[in-house]
């Protein structure tokens, strides 16, 4: 490939040689649309609505999905997102990330028991393959379009999940890579994504500076920026989590949903996946579901923007350990709080010290290790209990999106010392004295 | 020259201000409103930008000086 030339044009012998998906005479990929505006383009590496400078959303063909897709067919399909593959955005057969996704729905008893909830399950994505975290099922679709359309490299701006996670599928698929980064990122955080030989820039400057340069950088080189120009695709991955719920609770859709708001992309995909499994009839529709999200008081401007009943959100400076949710001024933002109000659900938001809590909360009932995002959830969880915004008869999902042992730094000084003894029993019994 | 896509944020305070005059008189930056949502208390606008590198960047930080939120018109990129 030309370095120069922008790769976006998809051929007729890529689509042809598509293994498990559409026949090029009936690609359910019809394009891509404006949120905004319902302009049509197409499916190639833009994001942006050239009329009006709205989101595009990739454009379905359901018609011809609902010919194709059936609970049996998912059911024989591949332990992983792409047993969905018809419900997401490539064309040809899967080729990055073939093993992501399907990760357990616990029926959470003893935390359920502590919030006063009879049915709430816990969406474990603290297991996700390759890199613990929900980032590999978006990045396993982005980069399998990627390499549908034609690119070599890959790249995005990260300071933790997303980059181990494109790294990781990088290396594994043989493409070049590129994370951008803060300059004073933390040693270990670096340390994670340079295991995975990518090239690492460390960019001197504030988090607004990384984000312009990083814009600029997607409009200059012809890569493939996974929340830039593949951000389209990208984000539809998203979807699996809803899908893989709505299976594994014997093709149900819950009551209530908790999920975590960061660039409030996840919550409005998990929320078009129920509605997709909908439409095509996999699932019975139910009126009642509730999307609440979940965020660190100290970035929480969609938090606030529901306090105030405002639609406008306006953009904070993050201070809060939930790395992976500080983002300032999140691009589904305002999606994301659309789809809270229309669905009655509710915002909470958690602080430094509950968001701890949420995490011993869920290790101690459970026995479920959540990096910071997931101590936001569970903090939030609890909030709407309390409020009485989630009854304790609901079926109710809370989205867990990554490991613990991403944010051991959260946990210092929060967590008891070990009990030390004498290597005698006469130690152990005087000062462990388990029979009280 | 050069173009970049901005989204601004305008904060309560300034909602009211003619920021976006002021930058065109003051700078030899040429703004294209594409897109833009202004209430009482709050608001934004997205806008092309062109001009030459040096001079969008004076405009940038005249900008963020007066109080208005810049970003690129995607937004935060930078992810957790």
């Amino acid at each position: 490939m030309n370095s120069q030339s922008a790769p976006h044009q998809e051929s007729e012998r890529t689509l042809a040689e598509g293994g498990t998906a559409s026949s090029p005479k009936e690609s359910k990929i019809k394009g891509l649309k404006c949120r905004e505006c319902g302009r049509l383009y197409p499916a190639v590496a833009i994001h942006i609505c050239e009329f009006c400078f709205g989101p595009l959303e990739v454009d379905y063909d359901y018609t011809a999905i609902g010919r194709r897709i059936s609970r049996r067919s998912i059911e024989e399909g591949p332990q992983s997102l792409w047993r969905y593959h018809e419900l997401l955005p490539v064309t040809g057969t899967p080729t990055v990330g073939l093993h992501a996704g399907m990760t357990p729905l616990i029926h959470a008893k003893r935390l359920g028991k502590l919030l006063g909830l009879d049915n709430l399950y816990l969406k474990n994505d603290t297991v996700n393959h390759p890199t613990l975290s929900f980032k590999d099922r978006v990045v396993a679709v982005a980069m399998t379009r990627a390499r549908e359309l034609g690119f070599d490299t890959v790249a995005c701006a990260s300071t933790g999940n997303l980059a181990n996670s494109v790294s990781a599928h990088a290396a594994s698929v043989g493409m070049k890579c590129f994370v951008f980064i803060p300059h004073d990122l933390e040693a270990g955080k670096i340390l994670g994504n340079l295991i995975y030989n990518p090239t690492v820039v460390a960019v001197r400057g504030n988090y607004d500076d990384v984000n312009r340069l990083c814009s600029e950088i997607g409009g200059e080189y012809p890569w493939a920026f996974v929340n830039i120009n593949i951000r389209p695709y990208y984000a539809e991955g998203s979807k699996s989590l809803a899908f893989e719920t709505a299976e594994q609770l014997g093709w149900r859709i819950p009551d209530q949903v908790v999920v975590p708001i960061a660039s409030g992309s996840l919550l409005t995909k998990i929320r078009k996946g129920f509605q997709e499994f909908e439409k095509l009839g996999l699932v019975s529709p139910n009126d009642r579901l509730k999307v609440n999200g979940a965020q660190a008081e100290g970035c929480s401007p969609v938090y606030r923007a529901f306090v105030s009943g405002k639609n406008h959100l306006v953009p904070v400076k993050p201070n809060t350990i939930a790395k992976s949710l500080a983002i300032g001024n999140p691009a589904d933002g305002f999606y994301s709080l659309d789809v809270v109000f229309k669905s009655g659900g509710a915002i909470a938001a958690a602080s430094d010290p509950e968001i701890v809590e949420g995490m011993k909360i869920l290790a101690e009932t459970e026995g479920v290790f959540a990096e910071t995002a997931g101590g936001v959830t569970i903090a939030s969880l609890r909030k709407l209990c309390a409020e009485g915004r989630i009854g304790r008869k609901d079926l109710t999902v809370a989205y867990i999106t990554g490991n613990g042992l991403k944010t051991m730094e959260a946990l210092a000084g929060a967590l008891p010392d070990p009990v030390s003894i004498d290597p005698t029993l006469a130690s152990f019994r005087k000062t462990v004295n388990p029979t009280n | 020259m050069t173009q970049m896509r901005l989204h601004l944020t305008f904060p309560e305070e300034r909602v009211r201000e003619p920021i976006i005059y002021e930058i065109c008189r003051k700078f030899p930056v040429i703004v294209n409103i594409r897109r833009a949502d202004i209430s009482l208390d709050s608001g934004w606008v997205e806008l092309e930008m062109d001009g030459e590198l040096a001079d969008i960047e004076r405009t940038v930080s005249y900008l963020r000086d007066r109080g208005v939120h810049v970003d690129p018109l995607e937004k935060s990129i930078l992810e957790g």
